[in-house]
């Protein structure tokens, strides 16, 4: 298990575009101080906002050793706080998702409000003080219907993002959107491996049979330098949907740790389906003004990417397990008055994903157990194809050097 | 001995009313004094209210509004008025009468007055509007020098929509039986607010007057709002006798007018039966019991924890007949509307099946 030490040597060791170390993907005291510098202190997407639907709508997830309770609020408002009674420290809600119309501690009925207050605890002393036991907060902002916490005392700045991902997610109308069907997955990979696989479509062509009937493995279509570099039908492309009221050129966060562009489908297909036409038939997300407006990609590191498309969306949120686990969480949202079977059908809606969400697992299991061998070392990158993975380890590397302190100057003797 | 003010007689509706000054108080909401040109002076009883004859346009119409001064200070008559969105003469209030305006009135009237009802203790219960007359007795409370006991709950949408604020707050700064309690359902954008926040239930009604039981109740509001302060009370064993509210949609002038109240009372000696329907037991009882209790009774178990309808952790689905339940918010709409009960705020109102 590497000290803090050692991982800074690790990373300083580390070859320009090539894969990282075997310990910086598999060892404990790494997953540790990837909780700690990252997880534990960045912006985390953790739900739609369409997954609290009302008043006492919850939903919980697990970040590291965090177990953190999303609810909405009779204002509407949706807060986060640590899923931890005050009393003696009860995981206060264990299901995943539901609606509770208080948060009740199921070990002594300690009951809080959904804003965290505790409104009642049984038989406590004449000198006990309810306002000063309420639900500790965990920052919380949604951002045009995708909501994000930040278990730092001190959060990074996220104006930035939200005033850029608030205007390009409008038209896609995530705010009002009613959650169709999410699935959990869990992959036996470290989560970088799982970011970094996302990050590249040159594992698409052997691996995404269904999806690259409808998603351009073109490198250029998704690792562009900037607007130059985008190839005269992506051009086109925007011109189109920008003149239809739709945000779409590239636009990245300065050291890439997030990045918004839509892009076309192939041939003019509508969606993510296995006939290349919308999932959902009849009406479109929000304002979307055609169907085959490709999609908006969005990707935040370090634990979320998502495809918002005319007639649905997919958001993704991955969670580290342990350095060789990663929770897959995929949720596809769909307009709110869209009826299931008749104005779409789960099977044309998620088949793809499902499936290719299957292939990344497989993949992403493979290479671990590849790097898992002693046998391994890093290899390069393709500069044509990896691009966004290259971006991506080279974010994780400067944020995590930067972070565990420069290494201590040796004293001249 | 001549007497140097009260020469005069009292007002007497034949004469019209001078309106002689308008303050905006909050929100689409004023006070409006009126003086008699003759210089009669108003005798009433704090609480009382007074008809309007509005000269709006396409016809006059009479709109009753509880009087917000108090007879302790009887040169001028204010009226405190808020107009809801669909209003009509109030709007032309707020809109059109200016100082100076004469207007036709009748009165006063009306029998929500604490000076029918002597007790050592109030609790005065308002929501909105519903303030004025409560404002017009803690007035004359303050005035005649006797300043009985009185805790003073009052709702409003926000903070800056409590009617009489800073006029209470000096009242209460001067004297110790007057206790304001405040609550609203959502503090002004970047203002502080410490007070309660919420709807009116039963927990905040403990904390806000400990000993509502040992109080004269006077209620004004809406109905909705006055029917769950009944419910309430009723729930908490008050003694409804003690119970005493005018509407603020419909001021009452005699006891004959008094609306009866249907308000479901539990009648101690009514039976009830309760069927456990995944246990085989069925239980008979008393109206007044709870679903929990009689559970207990039965020797089933029903898990539990505050016993007042806020944790919710007695849950049950109830499949068969009525019960009355009075909750804390420990339950959804939702879960009512299907059919779920909370055991420990439930009574059994004939024959009843849970899932238990």
């Amino acid at each position: 298990m590497l000290n803090a030490s050692e991982i800074r040597a690790e990373l300083a060791a580390r070859r320009k575009n090539y894969s990282l170390s075997r310990a910086l993907y598999c060892d404990e005291g790494v997953y540790q101080a990837d909780l700690e510098q990252i997880f534990y202190r960045e912006w985390l997407f953790a739900v739609p906002a369409a997954e609290l639907p009302k008043t006492g709508s919850f939903a919980t997830l697990q970040v590291g050793a965090y177990p953190v309770i999303l609810t909405r609020g009779s204002d509407g408002t949706i807060r986060a706080f640590h899923n931890v009674c005050r009393h003696r420290g009860q995981r206060l809600c264990s299901k995943a998702s539901g609606t509770s119309p208080k948060l009740v501690c199921p070990y002594h009925q300690w009951t809080y409000e959904l804003d965290g207050k505790l409104l009642y605890a049984r038989d406590m002393q004449e000198d006990f003080d309810a306002s000063a036991h309420g639900l500790k907060k965990v920052h919380c902002v949604d951002i045009g219907g995708m909501v994000f916490i930040c278990l730092a005392e001190v959060p990074p700045p996220i104006a930035d993002l939200a005033k850029t991902l608030g205007a390009y997610l409008a038209p896609s109308g995530i705010k009002t959107a009613k959650v169709a069907f999410q699935s959990t997955i869990v992959e036996k990979g470290n989560w970088k491996l799982v970011i970094e696989n996302n990050r590249e479509c040159y594992h698409c062509g052997g691996s995404h049979p269904s999806l690259c009937r409808t998603y351009s493995d073109n490198p250029r279509m998704t690792a562009m330098e900037g607007p130059d570099a985008a190839s005269p039908d992506i051009l086109a492309h925007w011109a189109r949907c920008e003149a239809a009221g739709l945000p779409s050129r590239f636009i990245n966060h300065p050291k890439m740790q997030w990045r918004l562009a839509r892009i076309p489908l192939l041939n003019n297909a509508e969606s993510y389906t296995m006939s290349t036409k919308a999932a959902v038939t009849g009406m479109r997300m929000g304002e979307m003004p055609f169907n085959d407006a490709g999609s908006l990609l969005f990707f935040h590191y370090p634990n979320t990417w998502n495809h918002f498309l005319a007639d649905h969306a997919i958001v993704f949120r991955v969670l580290p397990l342990s350095a060789t686990e990663t929770q897959v969480t995929t949720t596809w949202l769909v307009p709110a008055d869209a009826v299931e079977g008749k104005d779409y059908d789960l099977k044309t809606l998620t088949e793809v994903w499902e499936a290719t969400n299957d292939e990344d697992r497989q993949v992403v299991e493979e290479n671990q157990a590849g790097i898992l061998s002693p046998a391994y070392e890093p290899g390069p990158y393709s500069t044509v194809q990896e691009e966004g993975v290259i971006q991506f380890v080279d974010w994780y590397c400067d944020t995590m050097s930067e972070r565990l302190g420069d290494a201590p100057a040796l004293a001249a003797e | 001995m001549a007497r140097v003010n009260w020469t005069a007689e009292p007002w007497h509706e034949s004469e019209m009313l001078e309106c002689a000054m308008v303050v905006p108080e909050t929100p689409n909401t004023s006070t409006f004094t009126f003086r008699a040109p003759s210089g009669a002076w108003f005798d009433y009883e704090p609480g009382q209210f007074i008809t309007l004859d509005l000269p709006v346009p396409g016809g006059n119409v009479q709109r009753t509004y509880t009087i917000s001064s108090s007879p302790s200070r009887p040169l001028s008559i204010s009226l405190t008025v808020k107009a809801q969105s669909d209003s009509i003469g109030t709007r032309w209030m707020l809109d059109h009468l200016k100082p100076g305006m004469k207007i036709r009135a009748w009165g006063p009237a009306g029998i929500f007055s604490f000076r029918r009802h002597q007790a050592d203790k109030y609790l005065f219960i308002s929501a909105g509007s519903g303030i004025t007359p409560m404002m017009s007795m803690t007035t004359w409370a303050w005035d005649s020098g006797e300043m009985p006991d009185i805790t003073f709950v009052h709702s409003a949408r926000r903070p800056s929509e409590i009617i009489f604020r800073e006029r209470l707050e000096q009242f209460a700064n001067r004297v110790p039986g007057l206790q304001l309690r405040f609550t609203v359902e959502k503090p002004d954008p970047f203002r502080a607010w410490n007070g309660y926040q919420g709807r009116l239930n039963q927990i905040m009604l403990g904390l806000m007057a400990p000993d509502y039981l040992e109080r004269e109740v006077f209620c004004c509001g809406p109905e909705p709002f006055m029917a769950s302060v009944r419910e309430m009370l009723i729930s908490l064993g008050y003694d409804m006798e003690r119970y005493h509210q005018e509407s603020f949609g419909l001021a009452v002038a005699s006891e004959a007018e008094a609306p009866a109240l249907d308000d479901v009372v539990l009648d101690d000696a009514a039976r009830s039966e309760i069927t456990f329907t995944a246990s085989g037991v069925t239980q008979s009882c008393a109206e007044t019991d709870t679903v929990l209790a009689v559970a207990k009774r039965a020797g089933l178990n029903i898990p539990s924890g505050c016993t007042f309808g806020l944790c919710g952790t007695c849950k049950v689905k109830k499949t068969a007949g009525e019960v009355h339940m009075v909750h804390n918010g420990g339950i959804s709409d939702d879960d009512i509307e299907a059919g779920y009960i909370l055991a420990c705020c439930s009574n059994p109102m004939g024959k009843v099946s849970v899932e238990i």
